[in-house]
Formats: structure tokens, C-alpha cells, sequence
């Protein structure tokens, strides 16, 4: 039996997840989560701990760990790094087999990648050098009106009339709310049109890549139903979540980790090389 | 600045270094008596035979911001244009290079000439002739704006070629002026062909890397190469410096010796670097070992991979020719899909990076529409990744090493596996098809 762990160090969460194989469809031991924090390489190493805990086990019992995520070559105590597109769509499509579209919505970017059959990237776009469709937009929105991140996204399903949210400023976006809050518009039609924006912010990204279902959604903000729902309106077409979209990341990382391990995989996806390149 | 590990460093990297340096000396000079003569102008399709006729030497303020931005000196001369009324959206070069006459900044700590003639050679961008207005109202040196009609067609017509001819001569006209010296065809002649002669070697140099493994990196290691090329290309110095270049890289290939000591990737790259991180973004290629095999950003001052020379029995005529038709500048952009389509197949490559320049709208505009003609159309894997190539409050290190980083993961597992999208053949009759301009009704 192997077991692998995959570490996502995201800009804002840090996620671990551990694997175990034995030749047959790999299962998920265990998983953690912490905040980032300002010290990245702590946040791996408290996340990868906090997972071999909830698995039960000592860190040396895990074969080999797959960093991912902005923090990735944070992940000193692993034995490589790939990026989260990458990880995103191998852990989509083990999650969903059909996937062929990861909408990825985290932190501090959104990315749309565009996935073949065995889970290989075959294209991807990524929001500019902006936060506006990203987690960090919906979380200031949730700040200016002193509701919980975690309220925001039910909270918009009651809008029976969604706002028209003009700017996409993760920044002027408040004197936008702050201004229908004024007015006497109700929070809930605030937070609908807030969520609207984005969906459609992200539709004009995911379409330069082909949107082709199946549609699979990933990242921290898969978690909010309000935007999910927003998405499918927008897109017109179902869209898949796992209660493990949040981890999706650290699952692909911890899938890669694992076919390292095994001695007949030959599927050439990962080199141990790219784990210290010179450029870093 | 840390040094790259596989970076080649070869002879004409020092001499690149002494003639560079040389220039500058020249420019100095200039600064403190007026001779030689200094004359203003932009790269794009350059005419630097024309001020090799005259002895005066160019001064092309772009390179001024490039050479400040890759020593991390082009923020400050930014500032200083902002404060003046500078949009933040406004090139960074022209911001860069009006800052550095506010402050009196150049890049090697010396001084910065009067011009004698601010000499506007491309008009296919608005913002350029309002740099040149700038620098010449800022100086208080003589304007002349050359009005180079952009390329609408495969060639240019006889009438363009006359037109820009014509003034060409008016060019010439103030330049005795300026200069005190009479126009000399025969030095004009002579200078035009040290121009074909520096294009042959250099487009030799450009073919070498068609070789797998390419001896030279057709982006990186071109951009050394690209200042000898626009200040000394008229000159017998340009032509001893290329004749070094091809041989020197030419024997590297001779040897089989490739930029990395393997070859694993082969790009195509478009758009100018972002000079204020140069090395950190050569970095994420030499990574991978990717090396670049072809560039249109060392062909904004001239396209000579192609076959087109300037020629000394015409001189006018193809100074002209050169300056409307052959600098990817001012040519459209079915024009520009096509060089890098040809890049792409002739040159064996496995996929092309768009840098996408927040400040150029003339240089970056369509790519998007570029981007999906080449993953989409011909199946080339392509990366689009946005900074700037002169302002570098428009990097972003992680985003850009994690997109150059997912690139490559994607682009060997489809190279190894041979599946996906980008498997998809270049030389089928259909995936080479060149994309037509459509009217939106």
C-alpha cells in the first residue's frame, strides 16, 4: 500500500490531503485545512502535520508530498512542486471522470482550465493582476455590510431584485454596495447583484478557453452556493461541486505524489527534477 | 543582477558591451559639444544609414528606457512623468525617457545630448509622435515627423515608397542644416551597404537557430545583439561585430552546443520582455531549458529573416521599403499571425508565449484574438501572460512563474503522451490557414 500527501499552499487557506493506493482507484485518508497566514512555509508545515494527525499517522509514514498553490516551493519538507492549474484539473477529473471545464475560484485568482480525458491541462486562462472575480472580492463585499462570508452566499438566493453591480474594483465595489445601502436597497438584493457581477466576470474569462461539459467548479469559493448558482444561471449549463472542491488542489497534488510512487506508472506527467529548478 | 546558470556568455557578449559602452561615450560627447551630431529616433524601421551619411550618431530613447528598466533604474524617471500629468496608462517608455530629461537621468551616469534633430520615423503609434512633440518641445530641438503610412496590404505601393522617398529628401535637406554638412550620396551608399551586409550576417544568425539544439536564443540572446544592430548597422564596426557574432555561434553549432546543455522545449516568443524583472523572466525559461528559437520583438527594427536587404543601388528607395514593409511594427496584424505561423513551422517550435504589455496599446492590442488563432485554429499550444516591458509596478512574480511554470507541465505531458489538442499537425493544409479579416456588420 502508499500512501502520498498533496500540500496547496493558497494565498489564503492552506490544504492538505492524504492518499492511500493499492492498485486500485486511490482513496483520501485524511484532509486539513489552516489559514496561510503571513508565514507561508509554517502554514505547510502546520497543514501537512494537522492532515497526518487527522490520518492518524507520522509524517514519515507518507511516501511522498506534493507541494501546489502560490506557497508551493514553501513546501520544503516535499519532494516536489506543480502548479494548481495542473493539480486542479487531475484532481477534477478524479473527482469527476466527465470533466472537461475546472472553474477554479480561490483566493486572490480565478482561473478556467480546459481538461482532456486522462486530466491533462489542454488549455487555461487566469484573471489579470486584479482581484475582481476572486474570493477577496466577495469577501470585501461581505465586510463593507458586516455579514459573514459564510452568510453571503445563502443570504443572495432570497434577491428577488439583484442590483446592478457596476464595477468589478474589488476596491470601488464598496462604494458601490455602500451607495445601495444608502439608497435602502435590501442586503439581500446587494449580495445578488454582487454575485451576478462575478458569475458574469467569470463567464467572459472561462469563455476563452471552450467551455465544454462537464463543468467542474473547485476552489475555496465552490463553498458558496450563492455564486454557484449565479454561475449556472450565467452559463446556462450544470455545473459539478464536490464537497472536496476546496481541496481539489491538494487531492491532484496528492494523485501526482502517489503515481510517483508507484514503479509502473509511466504516464511521464511529473519529473522529479522540476522540483528544484534552477530558476527558484 | 543575478546571473542565469545556463546563461552562454561568449566573446561578443564583451564586445557587445564595448560598443554599447562606446555609443554611450559618443553620446557624452555630443551632451558636452554638440559633435557628433545627435539625432532622435525610434527604433521601428529604423533609418540609421541616413545619419551614418551625415557621421551623426542615433539616439533612440527607447533603449535609454530599457537599459535604465533592466537596472532596476526606471521607476524614479516614471514617477517624474506622472507627477507632470503622465496618465498611469500611458507608455512607460515615453514616461521613462521624459522622466529621465526632468531629472537628467541616463543609464550610465552621463549626460543626456540636445538632439540636433528629434527625427520621428514611425507614426503607426499616436503616442510616439506625442513623445517626440514632448521631447522636442522639452529640448527645444528642431521636429521632423517622417509620415510612414502603415502597411494595409502585402506590399506597400509605388506611391507609399515615393512618398516617404520625398521626404526622406527633406529629412536630408535638414540634416546639412543641423549638421553642417553637405549630403554625401557615395558615404549614404557605403553605409547602406554596411546595412545589407549586417543584415545577411544577423539573418544567418536568425536561421542558425532553426538547429535543434539552436546555438542561440532568438529572444534573450538576440536582444544583446539588437543594440549593435540599430546604432552600428551602417557602420564597417556593425558589420565586424556580426561577422564575430555569426562566427562565433556558428561554431557553437558546429559543435552541437545548444543554449541549455539539452534542449527540451522550443519557443516562439511575441512582445518585448519585461525588462525591470529581464532576468527573473529568463529564469523561468531556462527552468525548463526552453529555448527560444524565434522572436517578432527582435524584428520591431527590421525583418530581415525573410530575405528583404536594403539595397546601395537604391538606397532611398529601400530605406523606404524597409521603413513601411519590413519592422513588424508597422505591419498589420494578419501579417504579424503569419511571421509567427512561419516561426512556428519553419523553426520547429513547440508553442508561443505572448507578453502581453500593459502600457503598449499599439504593440499588445488583439492579442486575445492572437492567442485563440493559435491554440484554437492551428493547435500550437500558447501562453498569454501580461506586465509590462518597462514599469515594474506591473509584475507579478508568483502569477506569472505559475502560469510559465503550468505551461510546461502541460506542454511535456503532451509531448510525451502525444495526445490532446496540441497534438494537432501544422503542416495539414487546413491548420495553416491563415485567418481572414472579417466585417462585422
Amino acid at each position: 500500500m502508499k500512501i502520498a500527501a498533496g500540500v496547496d499552499v493558497g494565498s489564503t487557506q492552506t490544504k492538505a490531503v492524504i492518499m492511500r493506493g493499492n492498485g486500485g482507484r486511490p482513496e483520501i485518508v485524511a484532509r486539513a485545512l489552516v489559514d496561510t497566514g503571513a508565514n507561508v512555509r509554517k502554514a505547510a508545515e502546520n497543514g501537512f502535520a494537522a492532515c497526518c494527525r487527522n490520518a492518524g499517522m507520522a509524517p514519515g509514514g507518507v511516501g511522498l508530498v506534493v507541494g501546489t498553490g502560490y506557497g508551493r516551493y514553501n513546501v520544503t519538507f516535499g519532494q516536489a512542486q506543480m502548479t494548481e492549474i495542473t493539480c486542479h484539473a487531475r484532481g477534477a477529473q478524479f473527482v469527476f471522470p466527465g470533466t472537461r471545464t475546472v472553474i477554479d475560484m480561490g483566493g486572490q485568482d480565478s482561473k478556467a482550465i480546459s481538461v482532456g480525458r486522462s486530466g491533462e491541462v489542454l488549455d487555461f486562462v487566469m484573471n489579470d493582476k486584479c482581484a475582481a472575480g476572486t474570493g477577496r472580492f466577495l469577501a470585501n463585499a461581505a465586510d463593507v455590510m458586516g455579514i459573514g462570508q459564510d452568510e453571503i452566499g445563502p443570504l443572495s438566493l432570497e434577491a428577488t431584485r439583484p442590483v446592478k453591480i457596476t464595477t468589478v474594483c474589488t476596491v470601488f465595489v464598496e462604494s458601490d454596495i455602500l451607495s445601495y445601502l444608502a439608497q435602502g436597497k435590501k442586503p439581500e438584493d446587494i449580495l445578488g447583484g454582487v454575485h451576478l457581477a462575478i458569475a458574469r466576470r467569470t463567464l467572459s474569462l472561462a469563455r476563452r478557453v471552450p467551455i465544454e461539459a462537464e463543468i467542474t467548479m473547485t476552489g475555496g469559493v465552490a463553498r458558496n452556493i450563492g455564486m454557484v448558482t449565479a454561475l449556472r444561471e450565467v452559463l446556462g449549463m450544470d455545473i459539478q461541486i464536490s464537497p472536496d472542491a476546496h481541496f481539489m488542489g491538494a487531492i491532484g497534488a496528492a494523485l501526482f505524489a502517489l503515481e510517483k510512487l508507484d514503479e509502473s506508472f509511466e504516464s511521464g506527467v511529473w519529473r522529479p527534477e522540476h522540483a528544484s529548478g534552477s530558476g527558484d | 543582477m543575478r546571473e542565469a546558470k545556463h546563461e552562454y556568455r561568449g566573446t561578443i557578449h564583451q564586445r557587445q558591451r564595448e560598443l554599447m559602452l562606446r555609443w554611450y561615450e559618443r553620446l557624452d560627447q555630443s551632451a558636452e559639444t554638440g559633435e557628433p551630431a545627435a539625432v532622435s529616433l525610434m527604433i521601428s524601421g529604423n533609418c540609421v544609414e541616413l545619419l551614418e551619411a551625415f557621421g551623426a550618431t542615433p539616439l533612440y530613447p527607447e533603449v535609454n528606457a530599457l537599459q535604465l528598466a533592466i537596472r532596476h533604474q526606471s521607476l524614479e524617471p516614471i514617477l517624474a512623468a506622472e507627477e507632470l500629468g503622465y496618465a498611469a496608462d500611458n507608455c512607460a517608455y515615453v514616461k521613462a525617457d521624459i522622466g529621465c530629461y526632468l531629472k537628467g537621468i541616463t543609464p550610465t551616469g552621463g549626460k543626456l545630448p540636445k538632439p540636433a534633430l528629434v527625427l520621428c520615423n514611425f507614426v503607426g503609434c499616436n503616442t510616439y509622435i506625442k513623445w517626440f512633440e514632448h521631447t522636442a518641445a522639452l529640448t527645444g530641438s528642431q521636429l521632423y515627423v517622417i509620415d510612414v503610412p502603415f502597411c494595409r496590404e502585402a506590399r506597400p505601393g509605388a506611391a507609399d515608397v515615393a512618398y516617404v522617398v520625398r521626404q526622406l529628401h527633406e529629412v536630408v535637406a535638414i540634416l546639412e542644416g543641423v549638421t553642417g554638412r553637405k549630403f554625401d550620396l557615395e558615404r549614404f551608399r557605403q553605409a547602406v551597404r554596411c546595412a545589407a551586409r549586417v543584415e545577411d550576417l544577423w539573418s544567418e544568425i536568425k536561421h542558425l537557430a532553426r538547429r535543434s539544439p539552436s546555438p542561440v536564443d532568438a529572444y534573450f540572446d538576440a536582444i544583446t545583439l539588437m543594440g549593435p544592430l540599430y546604432v552600428y548597422r551602417g557602420s564597417p564596426e556593425g558589420v565586424a561585430f556580426f561577422e564575430l557574432a555569426l562566427e562565433e555561434l556558428s561554431a557553437k553549432a558546429e559543435r552541437g552546443q545548444g543554449v541549455y546543455d539539452q534542449e527540451k522545449f522550443r519557443l516562439v516568443m511575441e512582445g518585448p520582455p519585461p525588462y525591470p524583472y529581464f532576468r527573473t523572466f529568463r529564469d523561468m525559461f531556462a527552468k525548463w531549458k526552453a529555448t527560444a528559437v524565434a522572436s517578432t520583438y527582435s524584428t520591431v527594427g527590421g525583418l530581415w529573416e525573410f530575405g528583404f536587404r536594403h539595397d546601395p543601388e537604391e538606397p532611398f528607395e529601400s530605406v523606404a521599403r524597409h521603413m513601411l514593409e519590413q519592422n513588424v511594427c508597422n505591419r498589420n496584424y494578419l501579417q504579424r499571425y503569419e511571421q509567427l505561423r512561419r516561426y512556428v513551422e519553419e523553426w520547429n517550435a513547440d508553442g508561443v508565449i505572448i507578453h502581453f504589455v500593459k502600457s503598449c496599446r499599439l504593440f499588445s492590442a488583439g492579442q486575445g484574438d492572437m492567442r485563440d488563432y493559435f491554440t484554437r485554429t492551428l493547435g500550437v499550444p500558447t501562453l498569454y501572460i501580461e506586465s509590462d516591458l518597462e514599469d515594474p509596478r506591473y509584475f507579478a512574480e508568483a502569477q506569472t512563474r505559475t502560469r510559465i511554470d503550468a505551461f510546461f507541465e502541460a506542454l511535456e505531458h503532451a509531448k510525451r503522451t502525444g495526445g490532446g489538442r496540441y497534438a494537432v499537425s501544422l503542416s495539414t493544409e487546413s491548420a495553416c490557414r491563415t485567418p481572414q479579416l472579417k466585417v462585422i456588420p
